[in-house]
Protein backbone atom coordinates (compact mmCIF):
# COMPACT_ATOMS: atom_id res chain seq x y z
CA UNK A 1 0.00 0.00 0.00
CA UNK A 2 2.50 2.43 0.64
CA UNK A 3 4.33 1.82 -2.81
CA UNK A 4 4.99 4.48 -5.23
CA UNK A 5 1.32 3.85 -6.31
CA UNK A 6 -0.11 4.41 -3.52
CA UNK A 7 1.84 8.04 -3.73
CA UNK A 8 0.13 8.67 -7.32
CA UNK A 9 -3.20 7.23 -6.47
CA UNK A 10 -3.60 10.40 -4.02
CA UNK A 11 -3.36 13.03 -6.33
CA UNK A 12 -5.17 10.92 -9.56
CA UNK A 13 -8.38 9.97 -7.53
CA UNK A 14 -10.25 10.50 -5.21
CA UNK A 15 -9.52 9.90 -1.23
CA UNK A 16 -10.52 6.38 -0.71
CA UNK A 17 -8.48 5.97 2.65
CA UNK A 18 -11.40 5.00 5.74
CA UNK A 19 -8.53 7.33 7.88
CA UNK A 20 -9.26 9.94 5.09
CA UNK A 21 -12.05 11.05 7.37
CA UNK A 22 -10.67 10.74 11.04
CA UNK A 23 -7.73 12.68 9.49
CA UNK A 24 -9.86 15.04 8.66
CA UNK A 25 -11.75 16.26 11.66
CA UNK A 26 -8.34 15.67 13.76
CA UNK A 27 -6.95 18.46 11.29
CA UNK A 28 -10.24 20.75 12.11
CA UNK A 29 -10.12 19.97 16.16
CA UNK A 30 -6.87 20.65 16.42
CA UNK A 31 -7.12 24.25 14.97
CA UNK A 32 -10.45 24.96 17.03
CA UNK A 33 -10.74 27.30 18.90
CA UNK A 34 -11.27 26.70 22.83
CA UNK A 35 -14.97 28.04 22.99
CA UNK A 36 -16.19 26.25 20.57
CA UNK A 37 -14.97 23.15 21.89
CA UNK A 38 -15.58 24.16 25.30
CA UNK A 39 -19.51 24.15 24.33
CA UNK A 40 -20.35 21.65 21.81
CA UNK A 41 -18.33 18.72 24.47
CA UNK A 42 -19.64 19.95 27.94
CA UNK A 43 -21.57 16.78 28.40
CA UNK A 44 -18.59 14.87 28.01
CA UNK A 45 -15.65 16.69 29.54
CA UNK A 46 -16.53 17.48 33.09
CA UNK A 47 -16.01 13.23 33.84
CA UNK A 48 -12.21 11.90 34.34
CA UNK A 49 -11.32 9.75 31.58
CA UNK A 50 -9.14 6.57 31.36
CA UNK A 51 -6.08 7.92 30.60
CA UNK A 52 -3.74 6.20 28.08
CA UNK A 53 -1.33 9.21 28.12
CA UNK A 54 -2.05 12.59 29.72
CA UNK A 55 -1.28 15.63 28.48
CA UNK A 56 2.11 16.28 27.65
CA UNK A 57 3.78 19.40 26.09
CA UNK A 58 7.33 18.92 23.89
CA UNK A 59 8.65 20.64 20.77
CA UNK A 60 8.31 19.15 17.03
CA UNK A 61 10.76 20.30 14.61
CA UNK A 62 8.80 21.64 11.83
CA UNK A 63 10.64 20.91 8.35
CA UNK A 64 9.89 23.00 4.81
CA UNK A 65 10.11 22.85 0.94
CA UNK A 66 11.40 25.75 -0.52
CA UNK A 67 8.74 25.63 -3.45
CA UNK A 68 7.22 22.89 -2.03
CA UNK A 69 9.97 20.85 -3.99
CA UNK A 70 13.61 21.45 -2.63
CA UNK A 71 15.65 19.83 -0.20
CA UNK A 72 13.82 19.83 3.53
CA UNK A 73 15.11 22.44 5.90
CA UNK A 74 14.18 22.56 9.25
CA UNK A 75 12.17 25.97 9.70
CA UNK A 76 11.93 26.36 13.44
CA UNK A 77 10.36 24.36 16.56
CA UNK A 78 7.07 24.51 17.63
CA UNK A 79 5.15 23.62 20.84
CA UNK A 80 2.54 20.66 20.68
CA UNK A 81 0.85 19.22 23.24
CA UNK A 82 -0.65 15.62 22.77
CA UNK A 83 -2.35 13.03 24.98
CA UNK A 84 -4.48 9.74 24.35
CA UNK A 85 -7.55 8.89 26.39
CA UNK A 86 -10.28 6.39 26.17
CA UNK A 87 -13.90 7.65 27.59
CA UNK A 88 -14.96 6.45 30.78
CA UNK A 89 -18.48 6.16 29.50
CA UNK A 90 -17.68 5.52 25.82
CA UNK A 91 -16.38 2.17 24.13
CA UNK A 92 -12.87 1.15 25.42
CA UNK A 93 -12.20 -0.03 21.93
CA UNK A 94 -12.11 3.73 21.00
CA UNK A 95 -8.65 5.33 21.67
CA UNK A 96 -8.99 9.43 21.21
CA UNK A 97 -5.74 10.88 20.00
CA UNK A 98 -5.31 14.80 19.90
CA UNK A 99 -1.96 16.81 19.21
CA UNK A 100 -2.35 20.06 18.98
CA UNK A 101 -0.12 23.57 18.88
CA UNK A 102 0.57 25.23 22.16
CA UNK A 103 0.57 24.66 25.66
CA UNK A 104 -3.43 24.57 26.75
CA UNK A 105 -3.53 20.79 28.19
CA UNK A 106 -7.39 21.15 28.30
CA UNK A 107 -7.79 22.00 24.05
CA UNK A 108 -5.86 18.30 23.89
CA UNK A 109 -8.09 16.97 26.29
CA UNK A 110 -10.81 18.46 24.23
CA UNK A 111 -9.77 17.38 20.99
CA UNK A 112 -8.93 13.82 21.97
CA UNK A 113 -12.80 13.50 23.57
CA UNK A 114 -13.96 15.07 20.40
CA UNK A 115 -11.82 12.16 18.51
CA UNK A 116 -12.86 8.71 20.57
CA UNK A 117 -17.10 10.38 20.54
CA UNK A 118 -16.70 10.63 16.30
CA UNK A 119 -14.89 7.25 16.20
CA UNK A 120 -18.19 5.93 17.97
CA UNK A 121 -20.93 5.59 14.88
CA UNK A 122 -23.69 6.16 17.37
CA UNK A 123 -22.14 9.76 18.83
CA UNK A 124 -20.72 10.89 15.04
CA UNK A 125 -23.88 12.43 13.71
CA UNK A 126 -24.68 14.71 16.33
CA UNK A 127 -21.43 15.35 16.92
CA UNK A 128 -21.09 16.50 13.49
CA UNK A 129 -23.81 18.77 13.40
CA UNK A 130 -23.20 20.14 16.78
CA UNK A 131 -19.15 20.23 16.32
CA UNK A 132 -17.48 19.60 13.13
CA UNK A 133 -20.29 22.19 11.15
CA UNK A 134 -19.24 25.00 13.16
CA UNK A 135 -15.65 24.32 13.20
CA UNK A 136 -15.57 23.96 9.55
CA UNK A 137 -17.69 27.28 9.30
CA UNK A 138 -15.33 29.25 11.90
CA UNK A 139 -12.63 27.63 9.46
CA UNK A 140 -13.95 28.97 6.21
CA UNK A 141 -14.84 32.20 7.69
CA UNK A 142 -10.91 32.43 8.43
CA UNK A 143 -9.52 31.46 6.06
CA UNK A 144 -11.88 34.05 3.90
CA UNK A 145 -10.85 36.68 6.26
CA UNK A 146 -7.33 36.23 5.84
CA UNK A 147 -7.26 35.71 2.24
CA UNK A 148 -9.61 39.20 2.27
CA UNK A 149 -6.37 40.61 3.92
CA UNK A 150 -3.54 39.68 1.90
CA UNK A 151 -5.89 40.80 -0.72
CA UNK A 152 -5.97 43.68 0.32
CA UNK A 153 -2.08 44.53 0.04
CA UNK A 154 -1.22 42.80 -3.28
CA UNK A 155 0.77 44.81 -5.54
CA UNK A 156 0.45 44.74 -9.25
CA UNK A 157 3.84 45.56 -10.95
CA UNK A 158 3.55 46.98 -14.67
CA UNK A 159 7.05 47.45 -16.98
CA UNK A 160 6.65 50.37 -19.20
CA UNK A 161 8.73 49.14 -22.49
CA UNK A 162 11.71 51.61 -23.63
CA UNK A 163 11.19 53.34 -26.59
CA UNK A 164 13.96 52.27 -29.29
CA UNK A 165 16.18 54.67 -30.63
CA UNK A 166 17.11 57.82 -28.81
CA UNK A 167 18.96 57.90 -25.62
CA UNK A 168 20.27 54.39 -25.73
CA UNK A 169 23.25 55.60 -27.82
CA UNK A 170 24.76 57.73 -25.11
CA UNK A 171 25.45 54.54 -22.75
CA UNK A 172 27.09 52.24 -25.52
CA UNK A 173 30.07 55.28 -26.19
CA UNK A 174 33.35 54.76 -25.47
CA UNK B 1 5.51 1.49 10.15
CA UNK B 2 1.88 1.26 10.52
CA UNK B 3 0.51 2.66 13.21
CA UNK B 4 0.05 1.03 16.72
CA UNK B 5 -3.25 -0.81 17.40
CA UNK B 6 -4.30 1.68 20.07
CA UNK B 7 -7.24 -0.26 20.88
CA UNK B 8 -4.91 -3.04 22.77
CA UNK B 9 -2.58 -0.87 24.54
CA UNK B 10 -3.53 -0.13 28.81
CA UNK B 11 -2.67 2.93 30.46
CA UNK B 12 1.01 3.77 31.49
CA UNK B 13 2.00 5.32 34.97
CA UNK B 14 -0.43 7.26 36.90
CA UNK B 15 2.53 9.48 37.44
CA UNK B 16 5.36 9.08 35.10
CA UNK B 17 7.67 11.18 37.21
CA UNK B 18 7.02 9.39 40.40
CA UNK B 19 5.91 5.87 39.07
CA UNK B 20 9.15 5.89 37.03
CA UNK B 21 11.53 7.70 40.15
CA UNK B 22 10.06 4.54 42.47
CA UNK B 23 10.91 1.74 39.58
CA UNK B 24 14.30 3.30 39.13
CA UNK B 25 14.83 3.25 43.22
CA UNK B 26 14.08 -0.55 43.02
CA UNK B 27 16.31 -1.44 40.05
CA UNK B 28 19.09 0.68 41.60
CA UNK B 29 18.80 -1.02 45.02
CA UNK B 30 18.42 -4.41 43.13
CA UNK B 31 22.41 -3.72 41.60
CA UNK B 32 23.70 -2.20 44.37
CA UNK B 33 22.79 -5.22 46.46
CA UNK B 34 23.21 -8.28 43.74
CA UNK B 35 21.34 -11.82 44.42
CA UNK B 36 19.00 -9.51 46.55
CA UNK B 37 15.22 -9.69 45.42
CA UNK B 38 13.22 -6.58 45.46
CA UNK B 39 9.84 -5.73 44.88
CA UNK B 40 8.22 -3.59 42.54
CA UNK B 41 5.54 -1.46 42.66
CA UNK B 42 3.76 -0.58 39.91
CA UNK B 43 0.53 0.81 38.85
CA UNK B 44 1.03 1.29 35.14
CA UNK B 45 -0.89 -1.44 33.03
CA UNK B 46 1.57 -4.51 32.17
CA UNK B 47 0.71 -6.79 29.27
CA UNK B 48 0.00 -9.85 29.91
CA UNK B 49 3.05 -12.68 29.07
CA UNK B 50 5.13 -10.25 30.73
CA UNK B 51 6.12 -10.62 33.76
CA UNK B 52 5.10 -6.79 35.85
CA UNK B 53 8.58 -6.08 37.09
CA UNK B 54 10.44 -6.63 34.06
CA UNK B 55 7.99 -4.35 32.29
CA UNK B 56 8.05 -1.90 34.73
CA UNK B 57 11.49 -1.63 34.49
CA UNK B 58 11.75 -0.47 31.36
CA UNK B 59 8.85 1.79 30.80
CA UNK B 60 10.82 3.45 33.71
CA UNK B 61 14.50 3.48 32.04
CA UNK B 62 13.81 3.63 28.36
CA UNK B 63 12.81 7.01 26.70
CA UNK B 64 13.50 8.21 22.78
CA UNK B 65 17.34 7.64 22.55
CA UNK B 66 17.35 3.82 23.66
CA UNK B 67 17.54 0.87 21.59
CA UNK B 68 15.75 -2.40 22.89
CA UNK B 69 15.76 -5.87 21.41
CA UNK B 70 12.50 -7.94 22.04
CA UNK B 71 12.85 -11.95 22.13
CA UNK B 72 10.30 -13.29 20.04
CA UNK B 73 7.58 -14.09 22.38
CA UNK B 74 7.65 -10.00 23.20
CA UNK B 75 8.35 -8.94 19.83
CA UNK B 76 4.89 -10.29 18.87
CA UNK B 77 2.87 -8.75 21.26
CA UNK B 78 4.53 -6.29 23.12
CA UNK B 79 6.55 -3.62 21.06
CA UNK B 80 3.87 -1.18 20.26
CA UNK B 81 3.04 -1.37 23.46
CA UNK B 82 6.72 -0.23 24.84
CA UNK B 83 7.02 2.08 21.21
CA UNK B 84 3.95 3.74 22.62
CA UNK B 85 4.74 4.66 26.03
CA UNK B 86 8.56 5.04 25.55
CA UNK B 87 8.98 6.33 22.39
CA UNK B 88 11.69 3.68 21.78
CA UNK B 89 13.64 2.08 18.65
CA UNK B 90 12.89 -1.71 18.37
CA UNK B 91 15.52 -2.88 17.13
CA UNK B 92 16.18 -6.30 14.72
CA UNK B 93 19.67 -7.76 16.43
CA UNK B 94 20.64 -8.37 19.68
CA UNK B 95 24.01 -6.59 18.95
CA UNK B 96 22.89 -3.01 18.03
CA UNK B 97 20.41 -3.04 21.13
CA UNK B 98 21.10 -0.74 24.14
CA UNK B 99 18.35 -2.60 26.13
CA UNK B 100 17.61 -6.82 25.61
CA UNK B 101 14.23 -7.83 26.98
CA UNK B 102 14.36 -11.49 26.99
CA UNK B 103 10.63 -13.42 27.80
CA UNK B 104 10.38 -16.54 29.79
CA UNK B 105 10.83 -19.71 28.17
CA UNK B 106 12.75 -17.75 24.72
CA UNK B 107 16.41 -17.97 24.33
CA UNK B 108 18.44 -15.81 25.63
CA UNK B 109 20.93 -14.55 22.72
CA UNK B 110 24.83 -15.47 24.21
CA UNK B 111 26.13 -12.35 26.29
CA UNK B 112 29.43 -11.92 24.48
CA UNK B 113 27.21 -11.21 21.51
CA UNK B 114 25.58 -8.03 22.91
CA UNK B 115 27.36 -4.88 22.91
CA UNK B 116 30.05 -4.86 25.53
CA UNK B 117 30.88 -1.16 26.03
CA UNK B 118 34.88 -0.13 25.07
CA UNK B 119 37.30 0.25 28.32
CA UNK B 120 36.69 3.97 27.45
CA UNK B 121 32.74 3.90 27.88
CA UNK B 122 32.05 0.99 29.43
CA UNK B 123 29.21 2.61 30.01
CA UNK B 124 28.14 1.59 26.40
CA UNK B 125 27.04 -2.20 27.01
CA UNK B 126 23.90 -3.71 26.97
CA UNK B 127 21.67 -4.49 29.98
CA UNK B 128 19.90 -7.15 29.84
CA UNK B 129 15.91 -7.86 31.29
CA UNK B 130 15.98 -11.70 31.49
CA UNK B 131 12.22 -13.23 32.64
CA UNK B 132 13.24 -16.49 34.59
CA UNK B 133 10.75 -19.33 35.88
CA UNK B 134 11.80 -18.21 39.13
CA UNK B 135 13.91 -16.94 41.87
CA UNK B 136 14.34 -17.75 45.33
CA UNK B 137 17.68 -17.68 47.66
CA UNK B 138 17.31 -20.72 48.96
CA UNK B 139 20.59 -23.23 49.08
CA UNK B 140 19.83 -26.32 46.60
CA UNK B 141 20.45 -28.32 43.03
CA UNK B 142 21.70 -25.34 40.84
CA UNK B 143 22.14 -22.83 43.27
CA UNK B 144 24.68 -19.98 42.53
CA UNK B 145 27.15 -18.70 45.33
CA UNK B 146 27.37 -14.94 44.27
CA UNK B 147 30.39 -12.34 45.83
CA UNK B 148 31.46 -9.55 44.81
CA UNK B 149 30.62 -5.70 45.46
CA UNK B 150 27.58 -5.19 46.85
CA UNK B 151 27.75 -8.47 48.92
CA UNK B 152 29.30 -8.92 52.57
CA UNK B 153 30.66 -12.27 51.97
CA UNK B 154 28.76 -14.50 49.93
CA UNK B 155 24.78 -14.94 49.04
CA UNK B 156 22.89 -17.96 47.72
CA UNK B 157 20.61 -17.40 44.36
CA UNK B 158 18.50 -20.22 42.56
CA UNK B 159 17.36 -18.91 39.13
CA UNK B 160 14.99 -21.18 37.41
CA UNK B 161 14.91 -21.68 33.22
CA UNK B 162 17.64 -19.43 32.76
CA UNK B 163 20.13 -21.15 29.70
CA UNK B 164 22.08 -24.25 31.07
CA UNK B 165 25.30 -22.54 30.42
CA UNK B 166 24.87 -19.29 31.87
CA UNK B 167 27.41 -19.46 34.69
CA UNK B 168 29.80 -19.92 32.44
CA UNK B 169 28.80 -17.56 29.86
CA UNK B 170 28.78 -15.03 33.81
CA UNK B 171 32.15 -16.02 34.03
CA UNK B 172 33.45 -14.52 30.57
CA UNK B 173 31.54 -11.85 30.84
CA UNK B 174 32.95 -10.91 34.50
CA UNK B 175 35.93 -11.77 33.10
CA UNK B 176 35.95 -8.86 30.42
CA UNK B 177 35.30 -6.05 33.43
CA UNK B 178 35.33 -3.21 32.81
CA UNK B 179 33.35 -4.09 29.85
CA UNK B 180 30.50 -6.51 30.08
CA UNK B 181 27.06 -6.60 30.22
CA UNK B 182 24.29 -6.13 33.31
CA UNK B 183 21.47 -8.27 33.88
CA UNK B 184 18.28 -7.48 35.39
CA UNK B 185 16.88 -11.42 36.24
CA UNK B 186 12.85 -10.83 37.40
CA UNK B 187 10.06 -13.20 38.37
CA UNK B 188 6.74 -11.95 38.51
CA UNK B 189 6.63 -9.36 41.17
CA UNK B 190 10.64 -9.33 41.40
CA UNK B 191 13.80 -8.21 40.64
CA UNK B 192 17.20 -9.26 41.17
CA UNK B 193 20.41 -7.44 39.78
CA UNK B 194 23.19 -8.91 37.89
CA UNK B 195 26.11 -6.70 37.64
CA UNK B 196 29.20 -7.20 35.81
CA UNK B 197 31.11 -7.17 38.71
CA UNK B 198 29.56 -10.26 40.54
CA UNK B 199 31.32 -13.10 40.66
CA UNK B 200 28.97 -16.60 40.13
CA UNK B 201 30.11 -19.95 41.82
CA UNK B 202 28.11 -22.64 41.12
CA UNK B 203 27.90 -25.29 43.93
CA UNK B 204 29.69 -28.44 41.89
CA UNK B 205 32.87 -25.86 41.84
CA UNK B 206 32.35 -24.77 45.63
Amino acid sequence: MHSTTGMFQAFDSEAVDPRADRQAWMALLARAPMDLLESALAPWSSAAPDWLRKPETGLYMVQGRAGATGERFNLGEVTVTRCALRLASGDARHVGVAYVLGRLHRKAHLAATADALLQDATQREALDTNLLQPLRQWSAQRSAQRQAQAQSTKVEFFTVARESGGADGDEDAP
Amino acid sequence: MSAPDLAQIGPGFSDVSLGSQAVFRAALQALSHPGRPFTVECDAHIPEGAHRAAGAVLLAMLDADCTVWLSPRHATGNAAWLRFHTGCTVVASPHEAGFIWVAQGDAMPPLDTLAQGSDAYPDQSATCVLETAGIDTQDGPGAWVLSGPGIQSTTLLRAHGLAADFAAQWSANHGRFPRGVDVLLTSAECLVGLPRTTRISTAEGR
